[in-house]
């Protein structure tokens, strides 16, 4: 059995909230990080409110949400976090991601813990799809995801503005059956 | 679209807990009731006591846990109370319990109308894959019912209860969400 916590280059793991906050107060500083991967303003928050944030997080049992860190293998790093949101009725999942560690750019990181990700939607919560929204300008992104399987699905125009540009929202998504498929291609 | 709450004889209620805490002291002062739907020995509680558990129960808007009162269609009595807990997301399982606290409903089809319509949420709503439920061996009228719904016997704990000087099994049934397709016929997904 494959271990779901582990895969080639990172690792999901459960951080001590003084790890985390020391780290996200550093990426939170990165304002380029910050609009690869959220719409939302920017802001900067104290390591004291992400420590207790974090803290609460960690103690949320729901079935809806699931939340990892994500450490590297060779260094035992820890270097980003990814998060699902799952629709129980309709078993979807919403998955967002982010690389605080600038060096873990562009090196095949994301795309594993992508790839980890998927595993753990579709063969641990048994969903039968899995979604995710990720801005126009972010064509790394967008390729690492192609190559986990997704699909571009739609779009939602010119919703995003930065420095002066309109950019387009891009929704991609993959199906369980396209997942497997995927599976059984690799072992073959 | 039909109501998906409403059946031949009864239809599922929103959960009041006001209402219900006045209810569950009054049915329960029936023990015979209490042993038909608990195996642990439960003392009586107040009203005041039972508003305070179902808030917190009841009250929390989980997606998980799902409790309805049951009244009649002919004159909206609460005869009775059904609840579902989806126990197991990944798996789609969930426990149902349902009782009729009103005695004088007892055997005349209101609890079996009441499972079909929880079992319709269950499979059309929740989109499960399978309901389970435990019952007690010394209560064939509730087995003959679930019967009648759908479910299958598919095992059960042996002497689990001890009551009046004799040992009684649990027993366990389910339903798979394709038998329960195809017994129903009057619902379009």
């Amino acid at each position: 059995m494959n271990d779901l916590f582990r895969g080639e280059l990172v690792r999901f793991a459960l951080e001590e909230p003084e790890t985390y906050a020391r780290a996200e107060v550093r990426w939170q500083r990165d304002s380029e990080f910050h609009r690869l991967a959220d719409g939302d303003p920017a802001r900067l928050h104290s390591e004291k409110a992400i420590k207790e944030w974090f803290a609460k997080r960690t103690e949320d049992t729901a079935p809806e949400r699931y939340a990892f860190s994500v450490r590297t293998l060779a260094e035992d790093k820890l270097i980003g976090f990814l998060g699902m949101w799952v629709d129980l009725i309709h078993s979807e999942a919403w998955v967002g991601l982010g690389i605080g560690e600038r060096e873990f750019w562009s090196k095949g990181y994301g795309t594993d813990m992508m790839k980890l990700c998927l595993q753990y939607a579709f063969t641990e919560l048994c969903m039968e799809r899995v979604s995710l929204g990720v801005h126009e300008y972010n064509p790394r992104a967008l390729r690492s995801y192609e190559k986990c399987g997704f699909r571009l699905e739609g779009r939602t125009r010119q919703d995003v503005l930065r420095e002066g540009k309109r950019y387009d929202s891009l929704w991609m998504g993959i199906l369980r059956e396209e997942w497997l498929q995927m599976q059984n291609g690799d072992r073959t | 679209m039909k109501d998906i709450f409403t059946g031949k004889l009864v239809r599922l209620s929103a959960f009041d807990p006001e209402e219900m805490s006045k209810m569950f002291p009054r049915w329960n002062r029936n023990s015979e009731y209490q042993r038909l739907l608990n195996s642990s020995a439960r003392p009586m509680h107040s009203p005041k006591a039972e508003l305070k558990w179902m808030e917190k129960e009841a009250g929390e808007m989980s997606p998980s846990g799902h409790f309805f009162g049951i009244r009649r269609l002919e004159d909206d009595k609460l005869i009775g109370e059904i609840g579902i807990d989806v126990v197991n997301w990944p798996g789609r399982d969930a426990f149902v319990g349902l009782g009729i606290g009103e005695t004088e409903y007892w055997s005349k089809g209101y609890g079996t109308d009441a499972m079909n319509i929880l079992l319709r949420f269950a499979f059309t709503e929740l989109n499960l894959r399978r309901v389970t439920l435990t019952v007690f061996e010394y209560n064939p009228r509730a087995i003959r019912s679930y019967e009648k719904a759908g479910f299958r016997h598919e095992g059960h704990l042996r002497n689990f209860l001890n009551r009046e000087g004799r040992r009684w099994n649990e027993l366990y049934m389910g339903i798979l969400r394709e038998e329960w397709l195809g017994l129903d016929t009057d619902t379009a997904g």
